[in-house]
């Protein structure tokens, strides 16, 4: 496996001549004055000065909604596995912690194919972070860079691009690359200093202990005012769940065809701060109170979620919770932080 | 389209079945035995449930009622939803969709030797009847069976025919209570807790099972806790929202405890920090 | 086994909800070979008619409208008020903040004191009888119309959701109204529809009235973390959540 340099401007040959190629390509692009994952149809549009996405890239490993399998109404079913083949470019080094993550998960205790399928017929294209999103606190959270999960991960360097090829899968494509040069030590330098100043820069939200305190700090947290003061003003919009990149909980509908013989059974996020989440007959709620739904996704990601994959914190800082709610007040720094400066710890 | 992917099964695909025979227990619950479609036999351990689906309609868990002791797969459906009302629809003959089985199971040999408490609110004799037969067909690795009911009124009373039967055995001893008392019933009448203090086993040293409606627990464990009955001898068998069954879909969780998978049956000492759970 | 009959009645309404039905095209053929369709007049003059589906369309403005409502409950198996009208009382309810005679004199002139124009506080189809289920929006969404039939016509109870329709303009990846300081109903309004007002860049103004147990409370503080005021939101809600 390789450690190359490329031009910006090879590295943009070699988009398009994907993007040509009768591969499914995507990538990030710009929307309005924001960014999205899309289908790459035009190496120009491709954006890796991208600030961070409105949704993270998991939507293409466990889509908003997709079907599990095909039925006949009261009748047999027959799986339906994804096959499709994608190469995913742009992601950063936050949202590949979050899809490793993700991946042990989903392939723990029992095997979901349908996300594992997905996962592994996706070559994964990461890039370290040029341009800082307002909310991003990845470096707080350790997630500032990466270094496993990708097929190849690229650190743009002036007019060019550091390739270090992590897979056979990676490699195969760096050697579709022309022009590609075996990186210097000097190249090597200016990566040291892109992640230097990322793990500086990353930080729009400082969390004052380190994540790996989060589930210690969190035993004592559990009648802390901080829930009930923050969740007043809560709408129960699940807006936080949608757009993080380690939310996986699900709902599971039947959807019946026009000739009602046939139909599909499709899943769909779903979001634990929404109100009926854990309702069950009869109209019991076991997690009725605003604060109740709130607390459980901060527990979630430092203290649950970590218990299932060794600890790693289950926030990788991406900040969008913090822009996409519209009550300002799903920012994890906060809470942890507020939690900390009013908490007796020994 | 295949089953599986690199050998691995489709964890969401339902094995369909063939409902053999049902009737109505009450005006509400339906009970159903089922055989597979593929001639196996059921694989399961008292405690544990199903999710059980029609295709089209929807999918839901469902506590297993019967012992692997004996053939075919026992199930109790109420009808309070989407897919309970068309279950409640179905003939012997249609067919049902089961997918496991999955979650804990009772602690069948920790238990042996000891005296058994069943404590059972409501349908919560549903998924207690599967240990408690299992006991009568191991009769001799358990001490003393006493059995506690609790039902609303009397028309709700589940399987009354085989209440009447266990009553009758002299190795075991059922005490039935309703709610509200009734003109045709001569029983004793208050909430399942009233029957607590007539147990004759020695608490503190039987294995006590509970299953009831959320609201029970509260009381039955407080009462358990005035009997001075060790918190590491109570098991209790929860309910909580639930889509996949298979621990990923986030439905049931309770703190960092998960119902399908390290529940339905939870040691109650376990969930001494676990303030979600009852 | 007999198709299920199905009547639709329209009362107070500009009727675009029947016509998002007509646009569903070829699936409506699906729908015509599943029921029988019967014309509301033709039902109400022969009194015999039973139907096992009553879709009502429109709010109840006229005691008339009240007592014609009562005699297709009385026939109907499963009543479906559809449209904000029906299910919210929708825009037709904006007078209701109103004095009546005044509403009177400004739509009809001198002719407001006439009989037949007699209008009533405006009410939606559950203010007047028992709903069974309820097809939001206005107009209202035919993908959700024809997901509902379909669950009704094989037996299965349909989903309507009590979620906000955040949840699904961000499975949309649209970006939100706030982020450019706009007022949005969309936290406080219940989804379903797909959110097509935020995806194309217009705030959600509530056609489908709101979720079940909605944050008021919160959304009249929030609006000062945007330097709005309670007032830009209740000009925003007037529209379809008058009480
Ligand atoms: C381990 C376990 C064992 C169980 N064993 C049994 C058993 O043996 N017998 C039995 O009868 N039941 C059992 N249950 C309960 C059963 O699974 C539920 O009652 C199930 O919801 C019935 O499905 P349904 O489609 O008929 O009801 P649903 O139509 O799902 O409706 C039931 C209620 O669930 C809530 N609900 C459902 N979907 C939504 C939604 N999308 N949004 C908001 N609220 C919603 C509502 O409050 C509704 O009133 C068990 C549950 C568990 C967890
Ligand atoms: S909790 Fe918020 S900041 Fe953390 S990973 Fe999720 S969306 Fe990003
Ligand atoms: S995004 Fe904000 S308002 Fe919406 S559910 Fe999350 S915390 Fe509550
Ligand atoms: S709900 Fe809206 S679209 Fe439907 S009839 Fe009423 S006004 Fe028209
Ligand atoms: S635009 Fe409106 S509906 Fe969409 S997320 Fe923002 S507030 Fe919610
Ligand atoms: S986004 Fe809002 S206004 Fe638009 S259709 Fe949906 S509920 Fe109605
Ligand atoms: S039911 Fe899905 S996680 Fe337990």
């Amino acid at each position: 496996m390789s450690v190359s340099t490329v031009t910006k401007e090879q590295f943009k040959s070699f988009v398009a001549a994907l993007v040509d190629s009768d591969q499914n390509v995507v990538g990030v692009q710009a929307k309005d004055d924001k960014f999205a994952f899309g289908e790459l149809t035009d190496a120009n549009a491709l954006r890796l000065d991208y600030d961070v996405t409105i949704l993270p890239p998991k939507k293409y490993m466990l889509p908003q909604r997709e079907a599990l399998m095909n039925f006949e109404v009261a009748g047999a079913a027959e799986s339906v596995q994804p096959d499709e083949k994608m190469v995913l470019l742009g992601v950063h080094p936050y949202d590949m912690i979050a899809i490793n993550q993700m991946d042990e998960l989903f392939s723990q205790g029992e095997y979901d194919t349908h996300y594992m399928n997905r996962r592994n017929n996706i070559t994964i294209i990461a890039c370290d972070v040029v341009t800082d999103s307002k909310n991003v606190f990845a470096a707080s959270m350790n997630s500032a860079t990466c270094d496993t999960g990708y097929d190849i991960l690229l650190t743009a360097i002036g007019d060019a691009y550091v390739v270090d090829a992590a897979t056979d899968k990676g490699q195969a494509l760096v050697d579709m690359m022309s022009g590609a040069n075996e990186a210097t030590d000097a190249d090597l330098k200016k990566r040291e200093a892109v992640h230097e100043k990322n793990i500086a820069a990353l930080n729009k939200h400082e969390l004052e202990c380190k994540p790996s305190f989060l589930p210690k700090l969190l035993e004592k947290a559990y009648d802390h005012p901080v829930w009930e003061e923050r969740a007043r003003l809560c709408y129960s919009c699940g807006s936080c769940n949608q757009v993080c990149p380690t939310c996986y909980c699900f709902d599971v509908q039947d959807e019946v065809n026009w000739d009602l013989k046939t139909g599909t059974r499709c899943r769909a996020w779903d979001g634990c701060l929404l109100t009926n989440f854990a309702t069950v007959a009869g109209d019991h709620n076991f997690r009725k109170k605003r604060a109740d739904r709130f607390r459980h996704r901060l527990y979630r990601k430092g203290k649950y979620v970590p218990g299932k994959i060794d600890g790693q914190i289950a926030c990788v800082g991406c900040g969008r919770c913090v822009t996409a709610c519209t009550a300002k007040i799903a920012n994890p720094v906060e809470v942890y932080n507020t939690i900390l400066e009013t908490t007796e710890l020994r | 389209m295949c089953e599986c992917s690199n050998g691995n099964k489709d964890i969401y695909l339902p094995e369909l079945c063939t409902i053999t025979k049902r009737r109505m227990l009450n005006g509400t619950e339906l009970f159903m035995h089922l055989e597979k479609d593929s001639g196996e036999d059921f694989d399961y351990i008292p405690g544990q449930f199903v999710e059980a689906s029609v295709a089209g309609i929807g999918e839901a868990p469902i506590s297993i009622s019967s012992s692997p002791t004996q053939k075919g797969l026992e199930l109790v459906v109420r009808n309070v939803g989407s897919l309970t009302k068309v279950i409640h629809g179905l003939e012997v003959g249609d067919k049902l969709g089961i997918r496991g089985p999955y979650g804990s199971t009772y602690p069948l040999e920790e238990a042996k030797g000891k005296d058994l408490v069943f404590i059972c609110g409501g349908i919560g004799l549903v998924p207690q009847r599967s240990f408690i037969r299992y006991a009568l067909d191991h009769r001799a690795d358990y001490g003393d069976i006493t059995i506690l009911i609790g039902t609303k009124c009397h028309e709700m009373r589940l399987f009354r025919e085989e209440i009447a039967l266990w009553e009758e055995r002299k190795d075991m001893t059922v005490m039935e209570t309703i709610d509200e008392g009734h003109d045709c019933w001569n029983g004793n009448v208050g909430v399942v807790t009233t029957l607590i203090p007539k147990v004759e086993s020695h608490l503190p040293n039987s294995q006590i099972l509970v299953c009831g409606p959320p609201i029970m627990y509260k009381f039955v464990l407080m009462a358990l806790a005035e009997a001075e009955v060790p918190q590491e001898n109570i098991f209790v068998n929860l309910e909580r929202r639930m889509k996949c069954g298979v621990g990923k879909c986030g439905h049931c969780q309770m703190n960092e405890h998960y119902v399908c998978q390290d529940g339905p049956v939870f040691r109650y000492s376990d969930l001494a920090h676990v303030p979600e759970a009852i | 086994m007999s198709k299920p009959r199905v009547a639709i009645f329209d009362f107070a309404c500009c009727e675009g909800c029947q016509l998002q039905i007509v646009n569903l095209e070829e699936e409506i053929l699906n729908l015509i070979d599943l029921v029988d369709v019967v014309e509301w007049r033709e039902a109400m003059s022969e009194q015999s008619h039973e139907y096992d589906i009553a879709i009502i369309e429109g709010s109840i403005t006229r005691p008339e409208d009240a007592q014609k409502l009562e005699v297709i409950r009385s026939r109907a198996k499963i009543l479906i008020a559809l449209g904000a009208c029906a299910t919210i009382g929708g825009v037709n309810k904006i007078k209701n903040n109103f004095d009546l005679n005044e509403v009177r004199e400004c739509v009809y002139g001198k002719d407001a004191q006439m009989p037949h124009l007699n209008t009533e506080v405006t009410k939606a189809v559950d203010e007047v009888v028992e709903v069974d289920f309820k097809i939001h929006g206005c107009p209202i969404e035919g993908s959700e119309f024809a997901q509902i039939i379909r669950s009704l016509l094989v037996g299965k109870t349909p989903f309507v959701p009590d979620y906000p329709v955040c949840v699904e303009c961000k499975a949309k990846e649209t970006i939100c109204r706030y982020e450019y300081n706009e007022i949005c109903l969309g936290p406080i309004s219940r989804a379903g529809c797909g959110a097509p007002c935020p995806t194309a860049g217009w705030r959600c103004f509530g056609c489908r009235g709101t979720v079940d147990d909605p944050n008021v409370e919160a959304a009249q503080e929030v609006m000062e973390k945007y330097d709005l005021t309670v007032d830009d939101l209740k000009q925003k809600m007037v529209l379809f959540n008058t009480k």
